[in-house]
């Protein structure tokens, strides 16, 4: 729940930085990307929807994205997200909690992107 | 004693005093007193269809032997010609010696052919740029230019010879060849640089070693292996570094391909960098973790500091550097670091790794690459060309031995065409090695006519053609940047560049699907000829590096 939560918070908050944040505008602007980040099980998830500037999200488990990021369960992903650390993302990688399918790059440039608006 | 022409002085020079014995040229008017010193001489040219590539086979036989490569042109369009090699030679610092003919000097100003002042415009591009007025004294020129050329950090030299000096006679005893006391000089850094690398180097948890080209021209395999294997740290050997110690050595993390390598710059506490600069690959240092300290090792003093400011500065040829800080160093166990940093960059590429295991429809590149790698096996120099194709190559190909996976493009030049060159020469270099060049269907057009060359001169090779029937990275760029609705200059229509090089007298093979690739290859091989594998693959694949390379040219 603490998981769902956090990925709604963090949906407002691009969508909001899609308006009033000239940086992050920028940052946005020629993008077109679906960024995944779900549970492994498929229950928890959200799709965050970059096209050129316009912003959008979509409930739960989705197909079609660019990149996901995929992990073990709600409980760490809430712990590393809430963190904002890099470290912890490569040590739950690492302890095989959390895993990227589709392109990398698009989870670095999204990464990138959150850390901007933080 | 017998008269001696200058330019045969040349071709002496080149045999006596340099021993080498392969050079690369296009014949002219300026400079035909040159090519008949080579044959007298018994210098062999590989005589190349444009100047370009002679300029990027010289650089290339520099890689691959350690020797100044040679490479002669003629006056006025044969020295433009040969200038975007040359500018490619520098900014990889690599010893070219480029020697170009000229109008003669008492036709100065007078609109002689050719008439054009040489020196002038490649003086920027070259470590150093001279005119020889006297031919007595070409030796003294010659031995001049090599030395500039390899001294200190290597770099691209030019000799122009005016026609009526080089293609005049004088008394042998005029023109002694010079003697060198010593090919290579060195310097070396002070006990207390030393002491303070090896006390970061010693209390590191997250190390990680970052070789570049300046391994390679070092000659320290022996010294490489022995610092690495005695401090225990993982490394990534790069550009004409790789394979100094071999990509399957337990410590290389060259499996981990670009992805890996930006988890692992942001996760090191020391990164030790020998001969390797923190260009646009790094993101000019960005790449890297703010917290890291960085040990650096480098030939050239201004890059010590560039681009981030290192906790200790070790100036000097890697090898002997790293001799030296050896006795200060402690033996070291990382394993637990490297155990968890693979886990973690698995994790990060697995979409890539399952790619390359299944065959797929079109085939995609990282499974091409796989499939390559299964057919032609270890002992084989690996080199590519192209945008994209560079990255699967770079991340798919093993390297094992030095200069055994060459990315001619991926130089900060970003030079296309380099491909089937650097192959010609790789394979002239090391006769007895199996060369295969992964060639993007865009950059093969730009040197494609060098087949001819490779074949009047039979040095066989097999390129296999990445054909996504478009300029890939800049398409995707476009696509990233503009939109993929407004794509402009960078589709090309389906070629068939196996047939070109059949028409050449090469052999030839055309594959759209998986189980054609290896048997296709093999009969490349077993044909004995410079051969094309010309294979469709996915147009919608998207390396990793072509994200970056856009992501380096994003306007804010």
């Amino acid at each position: 729940m603490k998981f769902s939560l956090l990925l709604f918070i963090l949906f407002q908050k691009i969508k909001r930085a899609a308006r009033t944040n000239k940086a992050f505008q920028s940052y946005i602007k020629t993008m077109e990307a679906k960024i995944l980040i779900k549970t492994a099980d498929g229950k928890r998830g959200r799709m965050f929807i970059f096209d050129r500037g316009k912003v959008s999200s979509l409930r739960g488990d989705q197909p079609g994205f660019s990149a996901a990021l995929i992990w073990s369960d709600a409980a760490i992903a809430f712990k590393v997200m809430a963190s904002g650390s890099d470290e912890a993302s490569f040590h739950a990688a690492a302890q095989g909690k959390l895993k990227v399918e589709g392109q990398p790059f698009f989870i670095q440039w999204f990464t990138d992107g959150v850390k901007l608006i933080m | 004693m017998a008269n001696i022409s200058g330019g045969h002085l040349v071709a002496k020079y080149i045999k006596e005093v340099e021993k080498i014995n392969t050079v690369f040229a296009l014949s002219g008017g300026h400079i035909k007193s040159i090519t008949d010193g080579l044959v007298k001489y018994g210098v062999r040219a590989i005589d190349v269809r444009h100047e370009q590539a002679g300029a990027m086979m010289a650089t290339a036989w520099s890689i691959y032997t350690g020797q100044p490569g040679v490479c002669i042109v003629t006056a006025g369009p044969g020295f433009t010609n040969a200038l975007t090699g040359v500018v490619n030679a520098r900014f990889d610092n690599i010893p070219l010696v480029l020697i170009a003919g000229r109008h003669m000097v008492k036709d100065d100003l007078k609109g002689a052919l050719q008439e054009m002042y040489q020196v002038e415009m490649i003086r920027p591009v070259v470590k150093w740029a001279a005119t020889c007025y006297e031919t007595k004294r070409i030796p003294e020129f010659l031995a001049t230019a090599f030395a500039q050329a390899i001294e200190g950090r290597p770099g691209p030299v030019f000799l122009e010879l005016p026609l009526d000096i080089v293609g005049v006679s004088v008394p042998e005893e005029a023109a002694p060849m010079p003697t060198r006391a010593t090919p290579k000089f060195t310097t070396h850094p002070d006990d207390v640089d030393l002491k303070r690398a090896a006390e970061i180097i010693n209390a590191a948890q997250k190390p990680l070693f970052l070789g570049g080209s300046g391994v390679t021209f070092s000659d320290c395999e022996v010294a490489l292996k022995a610092f690495l294997e005695k401090t225990g740290i993982p490394f990534q050997l790069h550009n004409y570094g790789r394979g100094v110690v071999p990509d399957t050595h337990p410590l290389s993390l060259m499996d981990a391909g670009f992805t890996g390598l930006m988890l692992a710059l942001s996760q090191a506490d020391v990164i030790i960098a020998a001969g390797i600069r923190f260009n646009w690959i790094f993101q000019s240092g960005q790449a890297i973790s703010p917290q890291a300290k960085i040990v650096r090792i480098d030939i050239e003093p201004t890059e010590i500091n560039r681009n981030r400011v290192a906790a200790a500065g070790l100036v000097g040829d890697v090898g002997s550097v790293l001799n030296q800080l050896s006795p200060f160093v402690q033996k070291r166990d990382h394993s637990a670091w490297i155990t968890t940093l693979r886990r973690a960059y698995l994790a990060f590429i697995d979409t890539e790794l399952k790619l390359r295991e299944k065959p797929s429809d079109p085939i995609h590149p990282i499974r091409l690459v796989e499939q390559i790698q299964k057919a032609m096996g270890d002992n084989t120099l690996f080199v590519t060309d192209g945008g994209d194709t560079c990255y699967w190559a770079f991340a798919g190909f093993r390297a094992t031995e030095k200069a055994g996976m060459v990315v001619g493009t991926g130089g900060l030049f970003g030079c296309l065409g380099t491909g089937i060159p650097f192959a010609i020469a790789a394979k002239l270099a090391r006769p007895d090695k199996k060369v295969l060049l992964l060639n993007g269907d865009g950059s093969f057009g730009l040197n494609a006519m060098e087949f001819d060359t490779a074949v009047r001169h039979n040095i066989p090779f097999v390129c296999v053609v990445n054909n996504d029937c478009s300029w890939g990275m800049v398409k995707h760029d476009q696509e990233l940047s503009i939109g993929k609705e407004c794509l402009s200059c960078v589709s090309l229509p389906l070629i068939h560049y196996e047939k070109m090089v059949e028409g050449l007298g090469g052999h030839g093979e055309f594959v759209t699907k998986d189980e054609e690739i290896i048997p296709a290859i093999q009969r490349a091989l077993k044909s004995g000829k410079p051969a094309c594998v010309n294979v469709i693959t996915d147009p919608t694949a998207v390396s990793p590096a072509s994200l970056a390379f856009y992501v380096s040219l994003k306007v804010d």
